[in-house]
């Protein structure tokens, strides 16, 4: 680079530059000069080419964009010369990435270089293949580079940028490297003796084996290997000794590369690797250089990563506890959060919890440390570490330190000292003592949830009813407290204040007295609470006392027209209901327990884990039944303790391997799930019917907390499904069940749709015929062929499909009518199975035509003159039947009338003397029956909406039977949406046809005349 | 009146401070930090002359090289902070006289320091004439060694000055020879399309005057503006002259004009300030007499290859003359090589502003010269970006043209003793922004 003068006057002119305009009004000169001087190739010497090259890789590192040139910089590369060709290489590398398509033109030139036998030639182009090969270079250079690396013959320097130049050629295309043998070469790297070259190959064997370890197990011994020469200090020269370590690099490599490993099994390799690891664990230790500790702690967090994946001894994992312990007493910051957080992931381990016990007072007084990070890790191992036996001691230090945490912490502090008390309670009074003591210091900062759980738990337990009441009154003699102490303790004391009534100072008035001081100076929504309280007072006051009830109405009065709704309609009902006397007592009698359910502080803890590795924790708070519930009920309660979602991970849920995974999230290919067993209920239904594959299968990625929705689905680790396994998925648009019940109230729209196709359905009817025309369009660019449409038709439909085309032209849509002929009445459905290839998948499907009953009825309007006539000429079963239905949807009535509508059953008002009543008629056309007359009459019970007497009759019992049949399904699973129609998958009730008991007709005045008619 | 300052500074192009002075404590000390990282450090600068950050508002601009930045923290009148600092870099170049930067200020930071207490206070704006502020802030500016300054006496009674009824102007002044001397300079700005049609033109002018007339002088200036004309005809009861009249826009005067008689004369008369002022600012929208007009063709044949022609005409009177012509004709970022014929002056590629830069020094009215050019580029990386085509620009002085035709008629001069005036009149047509799309 000496002597380019036009370089040097051109950097120092751009360095004196006063202020940025004039730096960028110096290099657009250049940049003019440069193209100008490009465009002239004749006066383009290959000194001048270099030079100018230079100045581009200057502008463009001050930040410049140079779109230009690229083509000069690639060409040097060729030169002959080595400050051409290094030119050509340094620049190349900067202005182009993997994606350019002049790097195309390079690859041979590179190559060239790889193969020839020039070594600064080689170094040269195996740096830039490294820093910006991409797929294209791995497929033409892999053979080569693997060549160079294990030649003998090459310096270690080149064998060094060689082993990085293939990691980056695996990374862009993992088949080139993943050759046969390859792996017995990988072993036999291993046994190099330059350390150099070794680091490089295991950077290398690091990413081989995260991808795939079987492959490369013989690897294993040899990791070992080099780290007992290097933990014995044997053969490593000094330029690789760093702080009197052994090559730090190289031993973090080659633990990491050996926890992909999922175990050890021979013995002796497992016997070297816990020599080797107590070396290291033994050897550590906090020293003064920064640098010397940075390096052997690195080495040292590997190893009890190592520790922890290979499931060591428990002789071991307490070592690494004392260890650890030693670190957290140390002064030094950084230390103590990096020896906190190690352990919060040890705990993952269960059995070291003991032995981390023996280090909690030395993590409390981290709690007070001036660094928050230390003071969220040490809460966090708290919480992690906390079970029965030190619970009372943690969470009382939780709760002193609340007092003087900072603000930000104190939220999530005081959850999770209310989520240990309720967890580890040794005696339920001391779990309100608790969180009466939580509310009372950080009001603010107590969600709703923890005092709706603390009154759960005093609902559900008598015992306790008393002593919560007495304590809640005692924090009512403070002074000031917080409004949600006051929300909790109104409850309380509303419900079980009359428990106390025997002490001093606890009758109802001096309750009311006391509660009603705090009235003033709370909000809104907490009056209401205190109404009841009053409400409740009043209620237990024994013997009733005329003053209290006086003080209580004139406050009820006052809140009469609050303009709070709530509060208003508390105060009016309640005034309204204290006047009633014994009815009172009934209405304001104690509440009933709680159903027990999973603590919803649980919940919420769970979503407030923020980091990855506290999902540790949270997995071991779900590990540990919340056995404060089974305390809080005397007898075992079922199905308690509730199912907690424990992740399946690996499909194993030892808590190594999960701790594997969360540790490491280096596995880099995410996995597709195999054959999921959907979880929806629909395709469950539907199963017969339609498409056979479940709705797409979903991936995951092997790390990271997938538990947190509790997904059962199984992740296999190593399986890699094949794509062709999955010809037959099609993503479905839109729900198959929803688009056929749309389709049987109306009569054109869409029947069918994935990604390829789209079926719509067109329909005319009259009388028992009926004409349907299929649309089918072919959403994509290129043709769907072996199209094939085949109807089944149930007994009762005469069906005549015109033949469908065998391909569908691109973006075209083809026409398919279909004649239909109703032979006699049936709820049956017709199906269609339709099938299609697109590419080499084969999609086929199976659909219900929306050709259903009401398609064949036609809507009759009858005046009273007509109905009644006909209605008393039909006469009892099988003409007439009558069914109570229960289980309907709660449906007003005109909505109910609108329903019966839309299937053509006309509703004729008025004919009925009972609003509550509806009568319709219609008539149903069929090849058999011909057009026949139908009534119906449906007669419903205001006060419950969810059942009704359905009558229908017809002059053919087939078609009365199935025509109640049919609304009767509308009534009850249509409505719900999405339900399927297939017969006897509905959860009807069992038609038991019932006749009308007299009992029924004499207190129901609709039955009167249902009898009368 | 709204606050027009808060504080002001004087930065160099580095963002060093120079001077400054904080007249209301509304604004923070590190005010300048803000504007240096987040305006002067950003590509920003240069685009909008007022930028808010942290709730305060930066009014400022760029004269030679020193950036002279307002900060206020309320709803100032921007409008008024922009005149004060362009009044203020008036006032101090006429106390150091000559140019105003860096090297100007920091030769007279006691002088500006003590300008700076009287032209404001509390943030708002106060005198700013230099004649009235040369009598009692008497300190000389260090001058630039070229420019002389002629020495007279001033009378320090700065009360009446102040409050007095003409109080831009001293009593007793003699000269021994009576002058006037009226300059019109007006810019045209210009935007025509590629077709030739003008998509917007205006010019804006301005009446400048310098005086050296003895005692209190009345002076009537008369313009062949339409008002005038119209009202005179009237006064006169005889028909408007035909010729050419001129409708003025936007009318300013300097404070000395007699608004009132305006009002109901529509005559300009007034008691000049002593020395040089800018009597009057108008803007003209219609009948626009162009100075210059461009047809330009630029073809871009295939990827690298581009031809340019650019034919210039000059439409103002054959016996006039153009001076310090530029036309600049912007080319791609990719140009590499570049071959011109041009038949006058000299045409050079600027690759710092990318264009083809064209100086004629000396451009006759009625002729027209021509500039051809090829041009190559360079071939670039990724798809090619389509060259957004920006207009091409043009600079020239034009004297004695003026683009909206105003001529002064008459300039008469009253005074008690009744001496001989002599006025010398001078019109000049500048360039504005004067773009051609091309």
């Amino acid at each position: 680079m000496t002597g380019m003068r036009g370089l040097s006057v051109f950097i120092s002119d751009v360095r004196n530059c006063q202020n940025k305009e004039a730096e960028r009004l110096r290099v657009d000169k250049e940049l003019g000069n440069i193209r100008t001087c490009f465009k002239n190739e004749k006066v383009l010497t290959p000194y001048k080419k270099k030079k100018y090259v230079w100045k581009m890789l200057y502008i463009h590192m001050l930040g410049y964009d140079v779109d230009f040139g690229h083509m000069e910089a690639v060409s040097l590369i060729s030169a002959p010369k080595y400050p051409e060709k290094q030119v050509g290489y340094i620049v190349t590398s900067c202005l182009l990435n993997e994606n350019h398509d002049f790097l195309k033109l390079a690859i041979n030139t590179v190559r060239n270089d790889i193969i020839g036998r020039n070594e600064t030639f080689q170094c040269l182009a195996l740096t830039l293949v490294g820093n910006i090969g991409g797929r294209d270079f791995a497929e033409s250079l892999a053979p080569d580079v693997q060549k160079l690396l294990i030649s003998s013959s090459c310096r270690p320097l080149v064998r060094k940028k060689a082993a990085l130049c293939l990691l980056r050629l695996f990374r862009k295309n993992p088949d080139a490297v993943n050759v046969d043998g390859w792996a017995d070469r990988m072993a036999q790297l291993l046994d190099e003796r330059d350390l150099g070259v070794l680091t490089s190959s295991t950077s290398l064997l690091v990413a081989l084996v995260s991808n795939n370890h079987e492959a490369y197990s013989s690897c294993l011994p040899k990791c070992v290997k080099i780290l007992e020469r290097l933990a014995r200090n044997q053969d490593v020269p000094q330029e690789y000794t760093y702080y009197g370590i052994p090559s730090p690099w190289l031993q973090v490599k080659a633990m990491r590369a050996l926890q992909y490993f999922p175990t050890i099994e021979d013995p002796s390799t497992r016997k070297a690797l816990f020599e080797v690891l107590q070396r290291i664990l033994m050897g550590t230790d906090v020293v003064k250089n920064v640098n010397k500790n940075n390096a052997s702690h690195a080495v040292l967090f590997e190893a009890l990563s190592l520790v922890m994946h290979l499931d060591a001894e428990k002789e071991m994992m307490s070592q690494c506890v004392a260890l650890l312990g030693k670190f957290i007493s140390v002064r030094e910051p950084n230390i103590r959060y990096l020896g906190l957080e190690n352990m919060t992931r040890m705990l993952m381990v269960t059995d070291v919890q003991d032995i981390i016990k023996k280090h909690q007072s030395q993590i409390i007084t981290s709690l007070k440390d001036p660094d928050i990070s230390i003071r969220r890790r040490a809460l966090d191992l708290l919480y992690g570490m906390c079970d029965v036996s030190n619970a009372k001691d943690i969470v009382e230090e939780l709760l002193q330190y609340l007092s003087t945490a900072e603000f930000s912490m104190r939220e999530e502090l005081s959850l999770k000292a209310a989520i240990l008390a309720e967890k580890f309670a040794p005696d339920l009074s001391w779990y309100v003592d608790v969180i009466l003591q939580l509310i009372d210091k950080a009001g603010d900062f107590v969600s709703d949830d923890i005092w709706f759980r603390v009154v759960q738990f005093v609902t559900n337990n008598e015992d306790l009813q008393p002593y919560a009441a007495s304590k809640a009154r005692e924090y009512m003699d403070k002074i000031a407290i917080h409004e949600t102490m006051v929300k909790v303790s109104a409850y309380i004391l509303g419900e079980y204040g009359h428990l106390l009534a025997r002490q001093p100072g606890c009758s109802a008035s001096e309750l009311f007295s006391i509660l009603h001081e705090k009235l003033p100076t709370v909000s809104t929504p907490t009056i209401p609470i205190l109404l009841s309280t009053y409400a409740k007072l009043l209620m237990h006051a024994q013997p009733p006392d005329p003053e209290l009830q006086k003080k209580v109405w004139a406050v009820f009065k006052k809140y009469e027209s609050c303009i709070d709704v709530e509060i208003q309609q508390r105060a009016v009902e309640y005034f309204e209901l204290s006047k009633k006397g014994p009815a009172f007592m009934d209405v304001l009698a104690e509440m009933p327990k709680f159903p027990e359910r999973q603590s919803s502080l649980i919940k919420k803890a769970e979503n407030v884990e923020d980091t990855a590795d506290q999902s540790a924790i949270k997995l071991r708070a779900q590990q540990q039944p919340s056995n404060a519930i089974v305390l809080a009920d005397p007898q075992p309660v079922n199905g308690a303790p509730p199912p907690l979602k424990v992740p399946i991970l690996s499909g194993s849920t030892d808590p190594e391997s999960v701790a594997r995974s969360l540790s490491h999230p280096n596995g880099t290919l995410s996995n597709i799930d195999p054959q999921t067993p959907s979880p929806d209920l629909l395709s469950d239904l539907l199963g017969p019917l339609a498409i056979e594959a479940p709705p797409g299968a979903v991936s995951y990625e092997q790390h990271g907390p997938v538990g947190a929705e509790g997904v059962p689905d199984e992740i296999d680790g190593s399986a890699i499904v094949p794509v062709e396994e999955q010809t037959n998925t099609v993503e479905l648009i839109g729900n198959i069940a929803e688009r056929f019940h749309a389709l049987c109230l109306k009569d054109s729209g869409v029947l069918y749709e994935d990604p390829h196709i789209q079926i719509g359905i067109k329909a005319e009817w009259r009388g028992h015929h009926g004409r349907l025309v299929l649309f089918m369009g072919n959403k994509n660019t290129s043709p769907l062929t072996s199209v094939q449409a085949l109807i089944l038709p149930p007994a009762h439909l005469r069906l005549d499909l015109s033949p469908v085309p065998d391909t569908i032209p691109p973006r075209a849509q083809v026409q398919s009518p279909l004649e239909v002929m109703n032979i006699r009445p049936s709820r049956d459905v017709a199906v269609l199975d339709f099938s299609y290839k697109f590419g080499t998948n084969v999609v086929s499907a199976k659909l219900r035509i929306p050709a259903t009953l009401n398609k064949f009825l036609q809507p009759l309007q009858l005046t009273s003159e007509e109905f009644f006539p006909q209605w008393r000429a039909i006469s009892g079963p099988p003409l007439k039947l009558q069914e109570v239905v229960r289980g309907v949807r709660p449906l007003a009535l005109p909505e109910m009338a609108n329903l019966f509508n839309s299937f053509h059953v006309t509703i004729c008002p008025g004919l009925d003397p009972n609003p509550n009543n509806l009568v319709a008629s219609t008539t149903f056309y069929s090849e058999t029956t011909g057009a026949m007359l139908c009534l119906a009459r449906i007669e419903t019970d205001p006060a419950d909406r969810t059942q009704l007497r359905l009558t229908v009759g017809s002059g053919d019992p087939t078609l009365t039977f199935e025509l109640k049949e049919f609304i009767k399904e509308q009534l009850i699973t249509i409505p719900m949406g999405s339900r399927a129609l297939v017969p006897a998958a509905g959860p009807a009730p069992s038609p038991a046809v019932q006749p009308p008991s007299p009992a029924a007709l004499a207190d129901d005045p609709g039955a009167m005349l249902a009898g009368l008619l | 009146m709204p606050v027009a300052a808060s504080a002001i500074y004087f930065l160099n192009l580095r963002g060093d401070v120079l001077i400054n002075r904080t007249y209301r404590d509304d604004v923070g000390g590190n005010m300048v930090d803000a504007f240096r990282t987040h305006i002067m450090q950003t590509k920003e600068l240069g685009n909008c002359p007022v930028r808010q950050i942290g709730g305060c508002s930066f009014v400022y601009m760029r004269i030679s090289n020193v950036y002279i930045v307002i900060v206020v923290s309320s709803n100032a009148n921007v409008a008024c902070g922009f005149k004060f600092v362009v009044e203020a870099v008036a006032l101090f170049k006429s106390y150091f006289g000559g140019a105003f930067d860096e090297d100007a200020i920091r030769n007279n930071f006691v002088l500006i320091y003590e300008l700076l207490d009287e032209i404001m206070d509390f943030g708002y704006p106060q005198n700013l004439s230099p004649e009235i502020l040369k009598l009692y802030i008497t300190q000389e500016g260090v001058r630039s060694p070229f420019s002389s300054k002629p020495k007279d006496k001033p009378v320090p009674n700065a009360t009446l000055q102040v409050t007095g009824a003409v109080g831009w102007r001293r009593e007793g002044l003699a000269y021994k020879k009576n002058e006037v001397f009226l300059d019109i300079v007006e810019s045209v700005n210009l935007l025509m399309s590629s077709k030739g049609n003008v998509l917007r033109c205006d010019v804006t002018g301005k009446v400048l005057m310098k005086c050296f007339l003895s005692g209190m002088p009345d002076l009537k200036l008369g313009l062949n503006d339409k008002i005038g004309l119209e009202k005179e005809s009237e006064m006169k009861s005889r028909p408007a002259k035909s010729g050419k009249t001129i409708e003025l826009d936007d009318v300013t005067f300097h404070q000395c004009v007699n608004l009132t008689r305006f009002n109901s004369e529509k005559t300009v008369s007034f008691v000049p300030p002593d020395g040089e002022f800018e009597l009057m600012k108008y803007r003209i929208t219609e009948g626009v007499n162009l100075p210059f007009r461009v047809l330009p063709t630029i073809k871009e044949l295939g990827r690298t290859r581009m031809e340019v022609n650019v034919k210039v005409k000059s439409v103002f009177g054959a016996k006039m003359f153009a001076l310090g012509v530029v036309v600049k004709i912007p080319v791609p970022k990719q140009t590499a090589k570049t071959n011109f014929q041009v038949t006058t002056g000299r045409a050079k590629y600027n690759p710092s502003i990318d264009c083809l830069v064209w100086k004629i020094r000396k451009f006759p009215g009625q002729t027209e010269s021509t500039l051809s050019a090829e041009i190559e580029l360079i071939s670039t990386m990724g798809e090619k970006k389509s060259w957004t085509r920006p207009p091409i620009q043009m600079e020239f002085q034009v004297p004695m043209f003026t683009a909206s035709g105003l001529r002064v008629r008459f300039l008469k001069v009253w005074e008690k003793s009744g001496y001989n005036t002599v006025e010398w009149v001078r019109y000049i047509t500048k360039a504005g922004s004067y773009e051609i799309r091309c």
